[in-house]
């Protein structure tokens, strides 16, 4: 599978990521070749064997409902933010 | 032409876990302070794994059992991408491939049955208010419980679509998993919607409209857009495949985004969530605790309680597990107390969550039955019930403090009724009867209950002063 520039801007614009031309250019090189070398994958034969949706033989982890404490505050949350205004993140206008 | 509406819908309902979905943090944050209930799993800051809340599985198995749904035993979750302020990890985490709740069926009052394709779990986004030129992001609701309730294309009709709401609402709330309050969005209905000629085989192209939060809402909004594409198709024009927008104060859709646009959520398996396998022991017991749900009420009070009046009930689930305690032969004429005096009141709210005891009920209605208690007096003595003074002694020693005790002794209402006769004020009324005017003993009856002070039980005086007439 062939990656164009224009699935690169696709998938820029779903991630709201800018992109220079010469990054958009050496992404679409990148992926092709991150796309071929998995692409080998399909040569083996899966007919019976089940698809492997986690690694770890692991199943049920539950937790019981009962509130912790956090460590982290809001104003630690708040001090990741570019701006923040009446203790919410304050973003460019959307709806 | 006609048009047949066809009309699917669906349904986040907020589960009532104390903690949220993936992190100990307090799911409830009413009252609370902005991102105030909010955790680094939640915000997903690097090397934060999420750790699934086993009450959510547990409320989840209700959800379905009351939908009349199959659970699987086995489900997992997935990450939908997709960039937006209200959801700092750039995904949402819910069920796409494998989800938790098989498929069912909702019965509505009316007997029509809507299928449920699937019901999933999911994670809930934060919560955005809009400004002139900015936008605020509170992110306590990030990751708040949700079941997304997906129905069939069964619906057909405005009133059905707001029928199916309701319902789920009250299966949500029987069922005991959502607080069910609409006014702080716990459930919120997506409609999709399309027409097609009634005898077409084919659906017609349908318009998506988002976050609905209340019945009324949705059945103004169908309504709205059985209108909108009626006149588009009779005008020969197409209904474009479009996500619209409902305004509840101009009670009209609007466009907000075409298909053609549509995301591609690039969904991929969550790692870090191991998948939910449960054994038929499990969803067995979790599944008996489910408590008795509107179907179960219909079918125990048909032919008790009218249909209406249950109807009325099965909107406050604090009447209808009063009901479990109230003998079964005062169950209509305390039904008829609750909805027409009690629902009438402003204080109702308050009132349901500090109901009567069964036995004050009991012995009110038993006093009314007997007719020591006109149904005004009924009336009065059932809302005394309710006040703090004078609740705690018990409907019998209000109903006789408020000297409302009816007069049946027909001993002592002979005395009355022949005290009144004697009086020349009633000698022309007794002539005229006697002559042949019937409608004059209303003005003797009530001659007699003003001498007992209101205290006479007028029919029984009606009976003796026809016997004394004739």
């Amino acid at each position: 599978m062939e990656i164009k520039r224009e699935d690169i801007l696709h998938l820029a614009d779903l991630s709201n990521f800018s992109l220079s031309e010469k990054e958009a250019k050496s992404l679409e090189g990148d992926l092709s070749n991150i796309i071929k070398y998995i692409s080998q994958l399909d040569k083996l034969d899966t007919k019976n064997i089940e698809p492997t949706y986690q690694v770890f033989e692991m199943d049920n982890i539950w937790r019981a409902d009962e509130i912790l404490e956090q460590d982290a505050k809001r104003e630690d949350l708040l001090a990741l933010t570019k701006e923040s205004k009446d203790n919410q993140i304050k973003v460019p206008k959307v709806l | 032409m006609k048009y047949l509406p066809t009309i699917g819908i669906e349904c986040h309902v907020q589960l009532a876990t104390k903690t949220k979905l993936f992190s100990e943090v307090d799911n409830d944050a009413r009252g609370k302070e902005p991102n105030s209930c909010v955790s680094p799993v939640d915000y997903a800051l690097p090397g934060m794994l999420p750790r699934l809340n086993g009450e959510a599985i547990r409320l989840a198995i209700l959800a379905g059992r009351a939908m009349n749904c199959k659970i699987n035993s086995h489900s997992r979750f997935d990450r939908k991408h997709y960039f937006y302020p209200d959801s700092p990890k750039g995904y949402q985490i819910t069920q796409f491939y494998e989800p938790i709740i098989g498929e069912g069926f909702v019965e509505l009052p009316s007997g029509t049955k809507i299928r449920i394709e699937h019901a999933h779990l999911e994670g809930d986004a934060g919560k955005l208010t809009h400004f002139d030129t900015y936008s605020l992001v509170d992110l306590n609701r990030v990751d708040t419980p949700l079941i997304e309730i997906v129905s069939m294309p069964d619906i057909h009709s405005a009133k059905d679509a707001h029928d199916y709401c309701k319902e789920l609402w009250r299966l949500m709330i029987f069922a005991g998993v959502s607080y069910g309050d609409l006014y702080n969005g716990n459930m919120r209905f997506d409609v999709n919607i399309s027409l097609a000629p009634e005898t077409s085989k084919e659906l017609g192209t349908r318009a998506e409209i988002k976050n609905l939060n209340s019945f009324r809402s949705v059945e103004r909004a169908v309504e709205y857009e059985i209108t909108r594409q009626t006149k588009l198709l009779e005008k020969g024009e197409k209904i474009i495949q479009e996500t619209r927008g409902w305004n509840d104060a101009s009670g009209k859709t609007t466009a907000q985004r075409s298909k053609e646009e549509a995301k591609d959520y690039r969904y991929m398996p969550e790692p870090d969530l191991p998948p939910i396998n449960l054994s038929a022991d499990f969803i067995d017991t979790e599944s008996a605790k489910l408590p008795p749900m509107p179907k179960d009420y219909r079918d125990k009070f048909h032919g008790i309680i009218a249909d209406d009046i249950l109807e009325i009930m099965l909107d406050y689930p604090q009447l209808i597990n009063k009901t479990n305690e109230i003998d079964q032969k005062h169950l209509k004429s305390i039904s008829n107390l609750f909805v027409s005096v009690l629902l009438a009141e402003e204080k109702s709210a308050e009132f349901l969550n500090d109901l009567p005891s069964a036995k004050d009920l009991n012995e009110l209605a038993e006093m009314n039955e007997k007719k020591e208690l006109s149904s005004t007096a009924t009336k009065e003595v059932f809302l005394r019930l309710f006040d703090p003074q004078m609740k705690n002694r018990g409907a019998k020693n209000i109903a006789k403090e408020l000297g409302l005790i009816q007069e049946n002794d027909l001993g002592a209402l002979e005395k009355i009724v022949d005290i009144v006769l004697a009086k020349p004020e009633t000698k022309k009324a007794q002539d005229d009867y006697k002559n042949g005017e019937q409608k004059v003993i209303g003005f003797l009856v009530g001659q007699v209950m003003k001498e007992s002070k209101g205290k006479a039980n007028p029919s029984a005086v009606q009976d003796i002063l026809k016997k004394k007439l004739a």
